[in-house]
């Protein structure tokens, strides 16, 4: 790779104001990640905070016999390891890596530090993770209802979303333990699209020929997650700052809208409905 | 219907006896339950996440008090104290566990496991060993359709774990049920009990009605 690392290739560090980010950047160590490699295991201790730049962690979930799925995908969008500013010691989840590259990691303890001053990296990170609870919510919903070709569609989305090529080295029986299907579903599944033309696979490498045939055939899980990341992160935290100290100016307790983006009309709040189910 | 995917949230809500469902919509087919709320947490997670758009539905279960809060309410008590703030976020990471595993219990798990495991997961939190749950209901706790609720109940109502009527459900056996049920119970549990929130919210509560 030609390019110099920079932690700035991850969303996250980038979008910080140029004082936060030259406090963080002695910390930020830049850390190669293999494919494959383990960056926490389920009930681990986790010691640093992942910022993925040129490689993609996949979150998986393990069941007792072995057998796991993934329940999200991060990037460079993204950190691995929320539990250390979450405040769980640990996460019955797996992280892998699953496209190899580089990241960043920070250090648990001045993580701590930083998250505890209630700065623009703890704004950044919450809404990360609001972000990442779509995508898991979102996971649920594809693993009930969608078939093995929508997930395969859908996984090759976001992976391209995240890497600055369109090849992707990935091995069947890997792409199966990330889809929680057999290896005979994802052959069969990487079959058809291949012989529709939308992407190429020979020797462990899948290069997608056709994104938009790709996109028309996801099914709509892709399309919302990405809908909820943009909108979480179309504001700068600068002003999120501003209203949140707007917020603490103001006593009266009116409803508050941040941006006129949130804005609904104020019919549609059924806040006040009496539960009817039956 | 407490939020709807997209719109503003404007109270937070502390079940007491209730239970609220999130429900992830999904075209085509019936929301799917993704994460069930009970006096061990808060419906309000993004306000914790300083967002205040919610991007699920909440749904209440069954009659039952919860205690609300106004957004604004909640964000200034939020933003003055430390101990609710750590509690909440704790609270939010075990919240994302039980989404999780909701994820991969719906790839691995058949509907009969599923079903016995959100009937504990109600259990736990109605603490009564009779509650309703209407077939529509548990259709979407399952993501399946009315034949398949049948199916799946009148299996557990045939090993006696549940009698089940007219949307009565009462738990007969909650050994045999947690049996019955996947590991996903289990291991939810565990992170629950783990963050001990349950009983850290209950103070926190209390302090934020006054």
């Amino acid at each position: 790779m030609l390019a110099p690392h920079t932690p700035k290739q991850n969303h996250l560090p980038a979008a910080l104001p140029a004082a936060d980010y030259e406090r963080l950047l002695p910390h930020l160590e830049l850390v190669p990640l293999p494919l494959g490699w383990a960056v926490y295991e389920a009930g681990g201790a986790q010691g640093y905070l992942y910022f993925p730049t040129t490689s993609i962690v996949s979150l998986l979930s393990i069941m007792e016999d072995g057998s796991s799925a993934e329940i999200a995908v991060v990037g460079n969008e993204g950190v691995v390891g929320i539990a250390l500013f979450m405040g769980g010691e640990t996460t019955p989840s797996r992280a892998v890596v699953q496209s190899a590259g580089y990241g960043y990691r920070l250090r648990a303890s001045v993580l701590k530090t930083e998250f505890g001053q209630g700065g623009d990296l703890q704004h950044l990170l919450l809404r990360y993770t609001q972000a990442l609870i779509t995508q898991i919510a979102q996971t649920a919903v594809c693993n009930r209802y969608h078939s093995v070709e929508q997930h395969l569609c859908r996984w090759l989305l976001l992976s391209l979303d995240r890497l600055p090529s369109n090849e992707l080295t990935m091995t069947q029986e890997l792409i199966a333990n990330m889809l929680g299907v057999r290896r005979q579903g994802v052959t069969e599944a990487a079959g058809k699209l291949q012989a529709d033309g939308l992407i190429h696979y020979s020797r462990g490498k899948i290069t997608v020929l056709d994104r938009s045939k790709l996109e028309a055939r996801v099914c709509d899980c892709y399309a919302v997650v990405k809908r909820e990341y943009d909108r979480l992160f179309s504001r700068k935290p600068a002003i999120v700052a501003r209203f949140r100290d707007r917020d603490r100016a103001q006593s009266s307790p009116p409803a508050v809208c941040w941006a006129s983006d949130d804005a609904i009309e104020p019919g549609a709040c059924r806040a006040s409905c009496a539960p009817s189910i039956n | 219907m407490l939020y709807e995917p997209g719109e503003t949230i404007r109270h937070v809500y502390f079940p007491g006896a209730s239970l609220v469902s999130l429900l992830t919509l999904a075209d085509g087919h019936p929301a799917l339950e993704v994460g069930l709320i009970g006096r061990e947490g808060m419906v309000g997670i993004p306000l914790v996440l300083g967002h205040n758009v919610s991007s699920v539905r909440a749904l209440v279960q069954g009659t039952g008090t919860a205690m609300r809060m106004t957004s604004a309410h909640f964000r200034k008590e939020f933003g003055l104290s430390l101990p609710l703030q750590q509690v909440l976020y704790r609270y939010t990471h075990t919240l994302m566990a039980q989404i999780s595993q909701t994820a991969a219990c719906n790839r691995f798990h058949v509907v009969e496991t599923r079903l016995a495991r959100w009937l504990l997961m109600t259990h736990d939190r109605v603490k009564s060993d009779q509650f309703r749950m209407t077939h529509e209901f548990l259709g979407h706790m399952l993501g399946v359709r009315r034949v398949g609720v049948t199916k799946a109940a009148q299996a557990l109502q045939k090993r006696k774990l549940i009698s089940y009527s007219r949307g009565d459900i009462t738990v007969l056996d909650r050994r045999g049920l947690e049996a019955a049920a996947c590991e996903c119970y289990e291991v939810v549990k565990d992170m629950h009990d783990g963050a001990q929130a349950g009983h850290a919210m209950r103070k926190m509560r209390l302090s934020a009605a006054a």
